[in-house]
């Protein structure tokens, strides 16, 4: 017997008859279509001399209506594109919701976990503190909703309403509940995030970050715990009390931004002018932290932030970042010179990191703004295509929430409060590599995973 | 649906059925004079903060949002110069230009000082005290500056956000390539200015009507009035405006004039009510008037 699959006179009498089949539909198609362009012909001519007509003037020739115009116009079928924005109502009462439980201060405000009474959907209420009321109603709350209520994005916490309390003065924010914050997560977890699951973080991360920069929104307070993540591997930014739109070039903006663990040496030294490369940096922070399970910069003022930065980075030069000596607190530096200088990123905090991860990570703490990628640029990175690929959300671990369930600790500091901009001071780096250069002369090599 | 960044939150029809104004008994028309009278306060007093245009436009349109529908402000409880001077206390916060307290206490005394408000003369010479502010008067006005300031919030549930018609105006310009026309500085200045004036409408077309259509109703009559042609088809359907909406609002745009023309006789001579002390004595010497 002939295979089921060997060519006979059967078959190639349905191949033919297939051919003839798809012919003949073409043929037809081609005839459809040029019916089709005939009659978008004819409508086109119809509906261009009644167009002359109905022109919005009351010259004369206006005037004398054509009484035999169709009163069902073709051009009525044009969709027009509109946009739905929305209503204005007053705020609800926070009476709407019961509180759970609490779940931390934040940096001007408290967070609880709430349910809503209607629907009984669980929210997150953060409600404003009125402290300083020489200005009027806080800015940096007026600016996070206002941000919010634009930032509309997959990797962005969800502002649902602004609710009002029983005084003129109570005001609270109504927002999706995550279950977690990376930093209290990475506190409970034995072990760091794998590396694909680091991946899914991080390309999340970045996402948002493009989005909000791609919108003139620059985050200013990146940082694990105001990164939020539920039990579906989903990442979402939070806390918009730094953020701010880019203002134009004239208008000064504050140097006391982004909590110092993840604050940009141009901040540290006090440049006047900063952009988004801001966020860049405090998304390497991230990264590295989310590869070691434990900050990578924590350092317990400026000056100690500055010195951890250069270990880890290398020191700054004219070369490397045109510029760097007018900053304004550069000059009161003293940096070790004259010796080798130490310009490479430190691989060896992150000895499990493949060579586009450290290319990336490095790239993202670039002394010299400049240098950092942007956000989008992140998002192409190699990083995110070679092995292991990033975990698909659905497939990330969940784990037991403690914003559920009892108070958080709170260890890393607070975003900086408004005010001034302390200067450094005469500062001396001379010695900050001393250390590790006698280790290196010790061990004559050292072992590398990359 | 989510609602689009791209489009302002318009007033619902229920909204401009009534006002809270109204249901406390202030006749309509007094209403739409004080609501003019208040946004050219806002204009003006934007101007001597030398603010922006864009912050002044968003600013008379917090104003006018915050005396509509039933939930709105009302003119009984609201005196329109004080909520004109939080608007704009409020707008200028978000914006990249924020102005102290006290700027804006010494700008609105000011702007009182004039003898009819809103001004048409410089206050008389030498009159300094009149705008003079205390310490203690500041230190009140700012309390019920920032007071208002959370009234305006809670009734708009924070939607103080307004996209603005003008860069859309200039980019539709440019995409009907009339900028290579030698008249074309008129067009555009004319354009502008007709949003300026729309602002000012007591139809509210900034509240019911998104950015795309006022820049298009306003290019369509700058055109006209300068005599410039643009293509014979219906462009504005390009940009998303039917017919029937630009014609209503080229109806909205001229009208303003003749009610703006109205206004001023009316009021010739007298005050437009910008307190509520002011508005109680008016309502009080309409009574008198038709019981007379």
């Amino acid at each position: 017997m002939a295979s089921r699959w060997a060519d006979d006179e059967a078959d190639k009498a349905e191949a033919l008859r297939r051919k003839q089949d798809k012919e003949e539909k073409k043929r037809l198609k081609l005839q459809k279509q040029q019916q089709a362009g005939e009659a978008a012909r004819a409508a086109k001519e119809a509906s261009e001399r009644p167009a002359k007509r109905r022109r919005l003037s009351n010259s004369e020739d206006a005037t004398t209506e054509d009484t035999a115009r169709t009163p069902k116009d073709p051009e009525k079928e044009r969709k027009l594109l509109r946009f739905e924005g929305g209503r204005w109502a007053p705020c609800h009462h926070r009476s709407n919701f019961e509180t759970l439980n609490h779940i931390e201060e934040g940096s001007y405000g408290w967070v609880s976990r709430a349910k809503d009474i209607a629907t009984s959907q669980v929210v997150a209420l953060k409600k404003v503190k009125m402290d300083y009321n020489q200005d009027g109603f806080p800015i940096t709350a007026l600016r996070e909703i206002a941000i919010l209520q634009k930032a509309r994005h997959p990797n962005i916490v969800d502002l649902k309403e602004v609710v009002s309390g029983d005084t003129t003065e109570e005001c609270v924010l109504v927002m999706e509940f995550l279950e977690h914050d990376l930093k209290t997560l990475q506190e409970d977890m034995h072990d760091p995030f794998v590396a694909s699951e680091v991946k899914t973080l991080l390309r999340q991360l970045a996402g948002g970050v493009a989005f909000l920069h791609d919108n003139y929104i620059m985050h200013r307070d990146l940082k694990t715990s105001n990164i939020l993540l539920n039990n579906r591997g989903q990442l979402k930014l939070a806390d918009f009390g730094m953020a701010r739109y880019i203002p134009p070039p004239s208008a000064p903006l504050t140097q006391l931004v982004v909590t110092l663990w993840y604050r940009a040496p141009e901040l540290l030294l006090g440049t006047p002018n900063y952009g988004t490369e801001v966020d860049m940096w405090s998304m390497g922070c991230v990264m590295g932290e989310l590869l070691l399970k434990t900050p990578v910069l924590p350092g317990t003022n400026e000056v100690d932030q500055l010195s951890r930065i250069f270990s880890l980075c290398g020191l700054p030069e004219e070369k490397s970042w045109p510029g760097f000596w007018r900053l304004p607190n550069a000059p009161s530096l003293k940096l070790p010179r004259g010796q080798r200088n130490k310009q490479s990123f430190d691989r060896t905090r992150f000895p499990f990191l493949s060579g586009a991860g450290v290319e990336l990570l490095s790239s993202l703490l670039s002394l010299n703004p400049d240098d950092r990628p942007t956000a989008k640029a992140v998002l192409e990175h190699d990083y995110f295509r070679e092995q292991p690929k990033p975990k698909p959300s659905e497939m990330f671990p969940t784990f037991p929430s403690k914003a559920g369930q009892e108070k958080r600790r709170k260890q890393s500091p607070h975003a900086p409060k408004r005010g001034d901009a302390p200067g450094l001071g005469k500062v001396d780096f001379s010695s900050i590599f001393s250390a590790q250069e006698e280790g290196e002369k010790g061990a004559g090599f050292m072992l590398k995973m990359a | 649906m989510q609602p689009s960044p791209l489009a302002n939150p318009l007033a619902a029809v229920a909204q401009l059925e009534t006002s809270g104004s109204r249901l406390d008994g202030i006749p309509q028309d007094l209403e739409d004079s004080v609501r003019y009278a208040g946004a050219r306060l806002t204009q003006a007093a934007g101007v001597l903060l030398r603010l922006p245009q864009e912050v002044i436009a968003q600013a008379i349109i917090v104003f006018m949002r915050f005396w509509v529908g039933a939930e709105g402000g009302s003119l009984a409880e609201f005196g329109a110069g004080q909520v004109s001077a939080s608007s704009l206390c409020l707008v200028t916060k978000l914006s990249a230009y924020p102005k102290s307290a006290r700027s804006l206490v010494n700008v609105y005394a000011y702007l009182d000082a004039f003898p009819l408000p809103p001004m048409h003369t410089e206050p008389k010479e030498g009159k300094a005290e009149m705008y003079y502010v205390s310490e203690g008067t500041y230190e009140r006005r700012r309390a019920s500056l920032f007071e208002t300031e959370q009234r305006i919030l809670k009734t708009l549930g924070f939607q103080v956000q307004a996209n603005l018609p003008y860069t859309l105006c200039i980019t539709y310009m440019q995409a009907l390539d009339v900028f290579t026309h030698p008249r074309v500085s008129e067009l555009a200045k004319r354009a502008i200015a007709h949003l300026n004036t729309a602002l000012l409408s007591p139809q509210l077309l900034y509240l019911t009507h998104q950015p795309p259509s006022l820049a298009i109703a306003a290019i369509y009559l700058a055109a006209r009035e300068a005599g410039i042609k643009l293509p014979e088809a219906e462009w504005w359907e390009v940009f998303d405006t039917d017919r029937e909406e630009l014609g209503f609002l080229c109806v909205g745009f001229l009208s303003t004039e003749g009610f703006a023309e109205q206004e001023k006789e009316r009021w010739a001579g007298r005050r437009v009510p910008l307190t509520v002390e002011e508005v109680n004595a008016e309502i009080k010497r309409r009574n008198e008037e038709s019981d007379a």
